[in-house]
């Protein structure tokens, strides 16, 4: 008789069917749908944020217990509110419960992206096959000839792993495959909203009111974990909101998520609220000691000297603070791929948002030094540049704009 | 080499921290090492920002069981937002916010009380967040005086932990900490950013309360450097980190 046994398949391609039998024995942490035990301590359960390369800037992904604020600086563009979407969305397909905390949130919730074939109920497992068939999406296509082509390389670089600058969309279980041209269809709202898997908390109310209504929420059931996700923190509909107010709130939700541990909350800044200097001197970091996690999505669209000097990327990636819940060490700094921790100084990071998705990479500069484009512009009034014909341009006096005036 | 543990016993100790290097760790490390190595240990811990959870779970990893120490009563834990609330947020003021850190030297007091011989630690594991979070700073400072006098009469040692957001300008409550306190333990980031390999460095300073008799200090320009690991910090001196030799 062999002594090998066959592993028995899981039923489902739930992520918490796959984790179950494992972390059971091992302690007795429940681990709820949509969730995995932390790579970092067996007292955590890690849940997606919806786009698996913040997960792994994580750490694996935002632990339950926990508060993440996204601050989001530009007021032209709402990369912020794409992060808040994909958390929502994640929440929905995976089966958890979801708390939307902001005027006219259940509008909100109506955009949220969604899989591409989705045929009305949470598709958590059948996306990636039929979704690799349709791609069309530049990146992809290069990324497929760079598998599929052979090019001849030196023999001694053949085993060398392709560059990367950003995680694999590792298991699609634990974070869905969205994309941002499909919607959420209006079956899986009315279906989440009727098993009251989908709430919403309105604002515009004093911030302990509303505070009291999470509470509320998050002491419902524990059956299953909650996201609470507010989307627009300091928004007109909330009121007045003074720096103070801000901290008491974030502080306040952080204390509710320890009382609660099945419970997770992203919390996006409205962009006033994420100037360095809006709540006085070292207000971000303010921000950061008040909750969990912080993290500063600061877009290009503001300086156009950045979007020329990386036309890449759409903004930079900062991180002010990292969740560690039982650990004394962020479990990002050990586990993140994307920061680069293990033996030497952190990454820079950046973030591009694609026709399907919205991804965080590493930063780097191009391979002449940053500049895309090393010659100079032609003088005006030349067809083929400088040289020396009929058509060179009479010699100009040059010097400093100031000598004119 | 410096550590944390060669501090005296009934010292005022003022710890300053940043957002990129947290000084969590000496907090959890002073419980620790109270707890392992005192034949019969007292402490308290105020908290202001972390639950119980972690500090159970960061305890466990220095061999440290808290819920035996809390069931024994050698330990207390103070969740400090759940006795006292700032004025409430929004509008309508509480009027007894200012008796309410009343109650919580009250029970500092009764706890000291009852853990006679020794020197027991009283841990505030935040104080700043109080300030931000709505309690005048007047109110904190009498707080902050009133429980070094209740430890100064006990002998007890009282750890105090201050966020530092403006390194260049010191804040008025540091000021005040800084005059109550006998000595100042400074954590601080490396200026060149995080690494993999120095999570911080930490220095220590006499208080304007230091008595005359004062241990070795350690001024920035040779502060010890650390690294952070899953089972607590790893001191070294600065420059002999691995990725430096």
């Amino acid at each position: 008789m062999s002594s090998f046994k066959r592993k028995p398949k899981s039923t489902t391609g739930d992520a918490s069917s796959s984790n179950k039998p494992t972390s059971e024995a091992a302690t007795p942490l429940t681990v709820y749908p949509g969730t995995r035990i932390s790579p970092a301590s067996t007292l955590s359960l890690v849940t997606s944020t919806g786009i698996s390369s913040l997960d792994d800037i994580l750490g694996g992904g935002l632990p339950l217990s926990c508060s993440l604020v996204i601050a989001a600086p530009d007021m032209h563009s709402s990369y912020g509110e794409l992060v808040q979407k994909n958390f929502v969305a994640q929440g929905l397909a995976s089966g958890q419960r979801v708390c939307v905390v902001g005027a006219d949130a259940s509008a909100w919730v109506r955009e949220v992206m969604w899989m591409p074939d989705a045929r009305g109920v949470p598709v958590r497992t059948s996306g990636g096959a039929e979704r690799r068939q349709g791609d069309s999406d530049e990146e992809e296509k290069e990324s497929e000839k760079a598998h599929g082509g052979k090019v001849t390389i030196a023999w001694r670089y053949e085993k060398m792993r392709q560059f990367q600058t950003t995680t694999s969309q590792e298991g699609e279980t634990f974070c869905a495959p969205f994309e941002l041209g499909s919607r959420v269809p209006e079956e899986v709202i009315a279906e989440a909203v009727g098993e009251r898997r989908l709430t919403f908390v309105e604002v515009g109310r004093r911030v302990e009111d509303v505070l009291r209504s999470i509470a509320q929420e998050l002491a419902m059931e524990n059956a299953l974990p909650v996201r609470i996700c507010v989307p627009w923190l300091g928004t007109p509909a909330w009121g007045d909101l003074t720096p103070q107010d801000v901290l008491y709130f974030l502080h306040a939700l952080r204390s509710l998520l320890r009382s609660h541990t099945h419970g997770c909350a992203s919390v996006g800044l409205a962009p006033q609220m994420s100037a360095a200097g809006w709540g006085g001197a070292g207000w971000m970091d303010k921000v950061g000691w008040a909750a969990d996690g912080a993290l500063m999505v600061a877009a290009f669209s503001a300086n156009p000297a950045l979007s020329s000097m990386f036309p890449g990327h759409h903004g930079l990636l900062q991180t002010q603070r990292l969740p560690a819940p039982h650990t004394l060490l962020a479990p990002s700094d050990r586990f993140s791929t994307l920061r680069g921790l293990g033996g030497s100084g952190e990454n820079n990071l950046a973030f591009r948002c694609t026709r399907k998705r919205l991804v965080f990479e590493t930063l780097h500069l191009d391979v002449e030094g940053g500049t895309a484009e090393r010659r100079t512009t032609a003088a005006a009034g030349t067809g083929q540049g400088p040289g020396t014909g009929p058509g060179r341009p009479k010699k100009k006096r040059v010097g400093f704009s100031d000598d004119l005036y | 080499m410096f550590r944390p543990s060669d501090l005296p016993d009934g010292i005022i100790l003022l710890i300053t921290d940043e957002l990129a290097a947290p000084a969590d760790f000496l907090l959890h490390r002073t419980l620790a090492t109270l707890l392992k190595e005192r034949q019969s240990p007292h402490a308290l811990i105020l908290s202001v920002s972390e639950g119980i959870t972690r500090w159970r779970a960061l305890a466990s990893k220095s061999n440290v069981n808290l819920q035996q120490h809390l069931d024994a009563g050698s330990l207390e834990f103070v969740d400090v937002l759940s006795e006292v609330h700032p004025p409430a947020a929004g509008g309508g003021g509480n009027l007894t916010t200012n008796t309410s850190f009343r109650v919580l030297v009250d029970r500092v007091q009764a706890y000291l009380d009852r853990a006679q011989g020794g020197s027991p630690l009283i841990i505030l594991d935040d104080i700043t967040t109080l300030e931000w979070i709505g309690f005048s700073a007047v109110e904190i400072t009498r707080f902050s005086r009133a429980l070094r006098s209740v430890c100064l009469k006990a002998n007890a040692t009282l750890l105090i932990r201050h966020h530092i957001v403006t390194p260049n300008e010191p804040d008025d409550l540091f000021r005040h900490l800084l005059q109550i306190s006998n000595y100042h333990l400074e954590v601080r980031p490396l200026s060149s950013g995080r690494s993999g390999e120095v999570s911080g460095e930490i220095s220590l300073h006499p208080g304007f309360s230091a008595p005359s008799k004062t241990i070795k200090l350690i001024n920035r320009s040779t502060a010890t450097q650390y690294r952070l690991t899953d089972v607590g910090p790893v001191f070294f001196a600065k420059g002999t980190s691995g990725g430096v030799l």
